[in-house]
């Protein structure tokens, strides 16, 4: 999602954990900045402990590819071309594509060379908002229709930057379920940060029943309660977190960035969690409420989609 | 902002999208359902005239490189009377039929109409297209139809290639068709006389066909998330036969403009067409969409003629659609095109009476109505009325001034749809 980004994973072999859960084997490990987790209703050990390596290498190989932090993947090529073209292979042409979608189904409001924006909004405890002068100055830097998308050359002028910082967790959650199902037909379900996929419920009067984040349980240090959701098959995902704002002579700025004005979207929600047919599906339309601002159940309602919204 | 207007479909949209960007759920889902199935019954009935009962059925695969096959059939049945290019006169005028062993007889005054027509026709064709690349599309096929008479075959070529982050599509493409025909009673000899039925008939050979040679430069550009703009050009060459032997012309006195003899007709061996076609596509917000088109066709026979067509589809309670049509068609006739000839005057080295190369101004007025069972699935009903006018008899002579040398022309079509996936 947009205020959330892939951070360099430094080491491939962090650790897995397989343990028995009721009826379940429940994997995990971390990636992307988050506890990653892998469902999985049936008996075989050495078959969940295969899948669970399988899960693991993917979500490490997307973290990898697509950080922005890399100075020798995909995304540092493109950023520091200097204006000129390059070449990209057949996964990010898929991901190019899919963000110029989003861009245009969005008004130019979803933005992968929106991320610049961070230099000068921090949401770190007394920081201050940037002066309009600053933000002027990174707007002519924002702005996908600037650069030039003929598969499979990539053209960013010099000084834009694009990231997949939005799109990244929840590609690599239907990527990883997309493997995972091809290797064995049971219920599976994959919980990268609270952004999910899952294929089918256990038993068909039985679904999923998953913890989220409750955004509006504030409070620096301590754990958010969590929400209980019950999921029988598609995606779900999160948008926003209560502890990003800035608070400044009184007034409050949420985190999410209008890309159009470089500054935050006004009365954005909290957090948005949407049920859709994938979890890419979800996180978009989760993405696309928050920048609605006030107006994000309205367009939430208009989609016809199943969510949680929560405001202040 | 113009989210908040569109946004039913944002969801909708954003699902294919990423459907496409995981292939997987794109894959599974075809291999769900990749037979989609179109199948019409077509009813076209003139009055007085020609009627026609058009069955079709196309079936495409879709499969999960992104290539499709798609298999049409289409059988039509014609049947009725149609103008034999004969003029109206103030007396019966018998006319022997095209295989020389019977005749029929049209009244004073009446348009003389051949009756013997009949044909039915069976077409096949299988068209697969793939991508060559991201942004390239090739699509290629095969046709075969074969009639009583008639025999075509046919292939084609195009060649699509995507530019401008997908907004603009340009395409190129050939078609090369050839056709070979059998008339009854053969090919006759041109200007010959028509002879009574029973004695020889004036035969030229037995058989003859023709070669079409199609060209075709297009350009289709996404303006902008409402509207779709198409503009093509397109070249056709026939060379060969391209004479109706069962059409003639009257030959008439030049003054009293009696009826004095009956000739086979002769055209050009060669033709070249060109046309622009130009077309617009709008969504309205309100989920409306209009649909406008414009053609332009001009050949070396001197024929040129204007195509407008409009239509309006008006979604209403979810799953069903109505859709008002009106279509306007106008042509100059060909330069050798002739009512009759006068006796008297040199032959010509062409000429034809056959009403489709004459000035006409043609309208259709109709509605389709469609249900939508689902997204794979819709039924729908199309019924249209036709009237063609034809330019009044400005050159008439003698008896042939009493008379409507063009008369107007009715029709009704029919049209029921049903297309689904399986």
């Amino acid at each position: 999602m947009a205020d959330r980004c892939v951070i360099d994973g430094a080491a491939i072999d962090r650790p897995l954990r397989l343990r028995r859960s009721g009826e379940l084997w429940q994997g995990s490990f971390e990636a992307m900045a988050s506890p990653c987790e892998i469902l999985m209703a049936f008996d075989d050990r050495e078959l969940a402990q295969q899948l669970l390596q399988i899960a693991a290498t993917e979500a490490w190989r997307i973290e990898q590819k697509y950080s922005r932090y890399r100075s020798d993947g995909i995304v540092a090529q493109i950023n520091s071309a200097g204006g000129h073209g390059v070449n990209v292979d057949n996964e990010t042409a898929q991901l190019l594509d899919f963000a110029y979608q989003c861009y245009q189904l969005s008004d130019g409001l979803f933005d992968i060379s929106s991320g610049i924006l961070r230099r000068i909004w921090s949401f770190k405890a007394g920081e201050k908002p940037p002066l309009a002068a600053q933000i002027n100055e990174l707007l002519p830097l924002i702005g996908l229709r600037r650069a030039n998308w003929e598969s499979p050359c990539f053209n960013l002028p010099s000084g834009m930057e694009i990231d997949f910082g939005g799109i990244g967790k929840e590609y690599a959650v239907d990527r990883t379920l997309e493997l995972l199902t091809a290797i064995v037909d049971a219920p599976l379900l994959v919980n990268y940060g609270g952004d999910i996929h899952c294929n089918r419920a256990p038993k068909t009067d039985q679904p999923w029943r998953i913890g989220i984040e409750d955004a509006a349980a504030e409070g620096v240090g301590r754990r958010p309660a969590e929400q209980l959701l019950a999921v029988s098959g598609g995606g779900v995902a999160t948008s926003g977190s209560s502890r990003r704002f800035l608070l400044h002579r009184g007034r409050r700025y949420g985190h999410v960035l209008n890309p159009l004005t470089g500054r935050p979207v006004e009365h954005s929600p909290l957090s948005v969690t949407v049920a859709a047919q994938n979890c890419t599906q979800a996180g978009m339309l989760a993405t696309f409420a928050m920048l609605q601002g006030a107006g994000a159940e309205e367009f939430l309602n208009s989609q016809q989609v199943e969510y949680w919204l929560r405001r202040e | 902002m113009q989210l908040k207007k569109q946004r039913p479909s944002i969801a909708s949209l954003l699902a294919v999208a990423s459907c496409s960007l995981l292939n997987q759920s794109a894959s599974a889902s075809e291999d769900d359902n990749n037979w989609h199935v179109d199948s019409a019954l077509l009813l076209y009935s003139e009055k007085d005239r020609v009627d026609a009962v058009e069955p079709v059925i196309s079936a495409t695969r879709s499969f999960a490189d992104e290539s499709s096959l798609t298999v049409k059939v289409a059988v039509d049945t014609l049947t009725g009377a149609s103008p034999s290019g004969a003029t109206i006169s103030d007396v019966p005028q018998t006319f022997t039929r095209p295989s020389g062993r019977g005749e029929y007889i049209t009244s004073a005054g009446e348009l003389p109409l051949d009756d013997t027509f009949k044909d039915s026709r069976t077409a096949v064709s299988v068209q697969y297209e793939f991508p060559l690349d991201r942004r390239t599309r090739i699509s290629t096929g095969l046709a075969f139809s074969n009639e009583y008479d008639y025999t075509s075959v046919a292939l084609n070529a195009t060649v699509a290639r995507d530019y401008n982050n997908k907004n603009t599509t340009v395409s190129a493409g050939f078609a090369y068709a050839d056709d070979s025909i059998e008339p009854e009673g053969e090919i006759p000899i041109a200007f010959a006389s028509m002879a009574p039925a029973g004695s020889e008939q004036p035969r030229d050979r037995a058989d003859d066909d023709k070669t079409t040679t199609d060209l075709l430069v297009g350009i289709t550009q996404v303006v902008n998330r409402q509207t779709l703009m198409q503009l093509n050009y397109s070249y056709s060459r026939a060379e060969g036969y391209l004479t109706d032997p069962f059409k003639i012309l009257s030959l008439v006195a030049s003054s009293s403009g009696a009826t004095l003899d009956y000739l086979y007709e002769q055209r050009p061996e060669e033709r070249v067409k060109h046309s622009i076609y130009w077309k617009t596509k709008y969504h309205r917000l309100n989920g409306d969409t209009v649909d406008v088109s414009y053609r332009y066709l001009w050949d070396d026979w001197d024929i040129s003629s204007h195509t407008v067509d409009f239509r309006y589809r008006i979604p209403f309670a979810e799953r069903h659609y109505i859709e008002p049509h009106l279509r306007y068609y106008s042509q100059d006739q060909a330069d050798f095109y002739q009512q009759f000839l006068v006796a008297g005057s040199p032959q010509p080295r062409h000429a034809s009476a056959d009403s489709r190369l004459g000035s006409y101004e043609g309208i259709t007025i109709g509605a389709k109505y469609g249900y939508r069972f689902n997204e794979d699935s819709e039924f729908n009903l199309r019924l249209e009325y036709y009237e063609q006018t034809g330019d009044r008899a400005h050159r008439a002579i003698g008896v042939g001034r009493n008379y409507d040398l063009f008369p107007d022309l009715e029709a009704v079509i029919v049209q029921l749809g049903y297309s689904f996936s399986f």
